[in-house]
């Protein structure tokens, strides 16, 4: 009972809050800054995930 | 107060596809020697001393990393100056081969603003001359602005600051090294794990993991936190050379103005007498512990049992700095305010680090890394994560993670680019390295050595060594001079 009262909890707050048509809003997103992670992650996963075992260096200074 | 010229040296990583460590110095060597950036070949080594020592005496030789060596059995490369490949560029920059890393060196500058400039052309200088590599071999071609290879080799980025004689070792070295083992949080690289001592997830410094030593000349292997070569590429008897290993190569342009402006107010202050008195129980100790404390707060254990943070001993210095230093010299100015926004980045840190996260590269990487460990992605026991840390160095705009921070404006503006491009071809200060830039670019044909205090000239069988005092203003008029006899005399006349 606690596990699927959890899970509705969960679920709820987890829901994005709706807004009515006719509600005031931002006339313009913002679609800075929230939207940057994603993109990050997407160059991120570009990534060879082994490069760095191949970078094997002589010593320098 | 003198001003301080200063210079930057920036060892890179190379990775050729197909090819190994052993095979970095050909590679490197390759590299350099394609660069379509070369103005002059032939790098005057008779005036460098690196194993003098600024205690007054000379060792015998330089200690080597014996794991490193094996790569140089039975090597028969030729002469030093053929491995090195020295090219010198239109803007008085030194582009060469260190063992197996192209190493650009920036014109000497003086302000921190031009310092930054002219290490920003060095990633353009470099990247070209990768590219030319790569087109040349068919074999794709990675440089990287970073310190270290992860597997335990590290590579540098030097300091140079020129500092009259009459400071002497000692009050240098005790006003310097308390700095160099505070500043990291202000201007550190970060890195994935450790290479040596205890583990780690992440920490502050490149570099921190390679210094054994409190001082000393090495720089090869037992690496020191202050080193004490005597190459003050200077008449010796005025000036000698602050030569700072300890420091990690930065995408972040205002870490570079952060880390040079420390040691700037550092060194006036010692001039003054007024540098505050830290006594560390331990430099190498210490250092190793602030590049793995994230909080900027940890305890610095002091030699009278006492003990500081780094917090406490940068704010000391620019409290100092703000007391005793004329903040009407314009130099000074750049310095201090650079040294009060590292106080406030302390405070921010303190606060969470947002600012920081998009001012300084160690911060901006881990913020990068959390919110890919965040997505679930990796996880910080993941050797994958060394791969996004690499990738943070790398020049190429297409694949660095560096780059895309800035596209996402999650980093601070760059430098403007024209601003960088013009310095390519100039220096943007009138100190010796203009002189030297003039003449790779007039007066090439009858240059037969330079080096980072002479230029020698062969005047129809005639050798003429021209020394350039570090301490005199090159007027933009050498430009002008249409003949080498002239230019020659307009530099005898100003010193």
């Amino acid at each position: 009972m606690i596990m699927n009262a959890d899970r509705v909890l969960r679920r709820e707050g987890s829901e994005p809050e709706r807004k009515h048509a006719d509600d005031d809003g931002p006339s313009k997103p913002d679609i800075g800054r929230p939207k940057a992670p994603n993109e990050l992650l997407r160059r991120m996963k570009k990534v060879d995930p082994d490069q760095a075992k191949k970078y094997r260096q002589r010593s320098g200074e | 107060m003198w001003p301080v010229l200063i210079g930057l040296e920036t060892e890179y990583g190379l990775l050729v596809e197909g090819r190994g460590a052993e095979d970095q110095v050909d590679d490197s060597m390759a590299l350099v020697r394609g660069t379509p950036d070369g103005r002059f070949v032939g790098w005057d080594y008779r005036f460098e001393s690196p194993r003098a020592d600024l205690r007054g005496f000379q060792v015998d030789r330089l200690t080597i990393d014996p794991e490193d060596a094996r790569f140089d059995v039975g090597s028969k490369r030729g002469p030093d100056n053929e491995v090195r490949s020295d090219r010198v560029l239109a803007n008085g920059a030194r582009f060469y081969n260190d063992h197996g890393h192209p190493e650009y060196s920036t014109p000497e500058c003086l302000s921190l603003r031009e310092l930054a400039l002219n290490d920003a052309v060095g990633e353009r200088v470099v990247l070209r001359a990768a590219r030319a590599l790569q087109a040349a071999t068919g074999k794709r071609v990675c440089v990287y602005k970073n310190n270290s290879d992860g597997h335990g080799a590290s590579f540098g980025t030097h300091e140079s600051y020129l500092v009259p004689r009459r400071l002497g070792y000692e009050r240098v070295f005790r006003a310097v090294v308390p700095l160099l083992v505070a500043r990291q949080v202000v201007c550190g690289a970060g890195k994935v794990g450790a290479e040596a001592g205890t583990h780690c997830d992440f920490q502050i410094s490149q570099r921190a993991d390679f210094f054994t030593e409190t001082s000393s000349v090495d720089t090869l292997y037992r690496r020191p936190v202050f080193n004490t070569r005597d190459e003050p590429h200077a008449d010796p008897n005025e000036w000698m050379r602050l030569h700072v290993i300890c420091g990690d190569s930065n995408r972040i342009s205002s870490c570079n103005e952060r880390k040079f402006a420390l040691i700037k107010l550092a060194l006036w202050l010692a001039e003054e007498e007024r540098a505050p008195a830290w006594s560390l129980a331990s430099a190498v100790r210490s250092f190793s512990s602030v590049s793995r404390d994230l909080t900027g707060s940890g305890r610095i254990e002091l030699e009278d049992g006492n003990w500081t943070t780094s917090r406490q001993i940068v704010e000391s210095y620019v409290e100092a700095a703000d007391r005793y230093l004329d903040s009407s010299d314009k130099e000074v100015c750049e310095a201090l305010d650079r040294g009060r926004e590292s106080v406030d980045l302390f405070e921010d840190l303190d606060r969470g680090g947002e600012t920081l996260a998009t001012r300084v590269d160690w911060a901006a990487k881990l913020r990068m890394l959390d919110q890919f460990v965040a997505d679930g992605s990796a996880d910080w026991g993941d050797p994958s994560l060394k791969s996004y840390d690499l990738a943070y160095h790398d020049l190429d705009p297409e694949e660095s993670l560096f780059d895309a921070l800035c596209e996402l404006e999650m980093v601070e503006e760059r430098l403007p680019e024209q601003d960088v491009t013009s310095r390519a071809s100039t220096p943007g200060e009138s100190t010796r390295a203009f002189a030297r830039s003039v003449a790779v670019r007039q007066f090439a044909g009858q240059l037969v050595g330079v080096s980072w205090g002479c230029l020698t000239f062969d005047r129809e069988g005639d050798r003429k060594t021209l020394v350039l005092p570090p301490d005199v203003v090159y007027p933009r008029v050498l430009e002008d001079c249409r003949t080498l006899d002239d230019f020659l005399r307009q530099i005898e006349e100003l010193s």
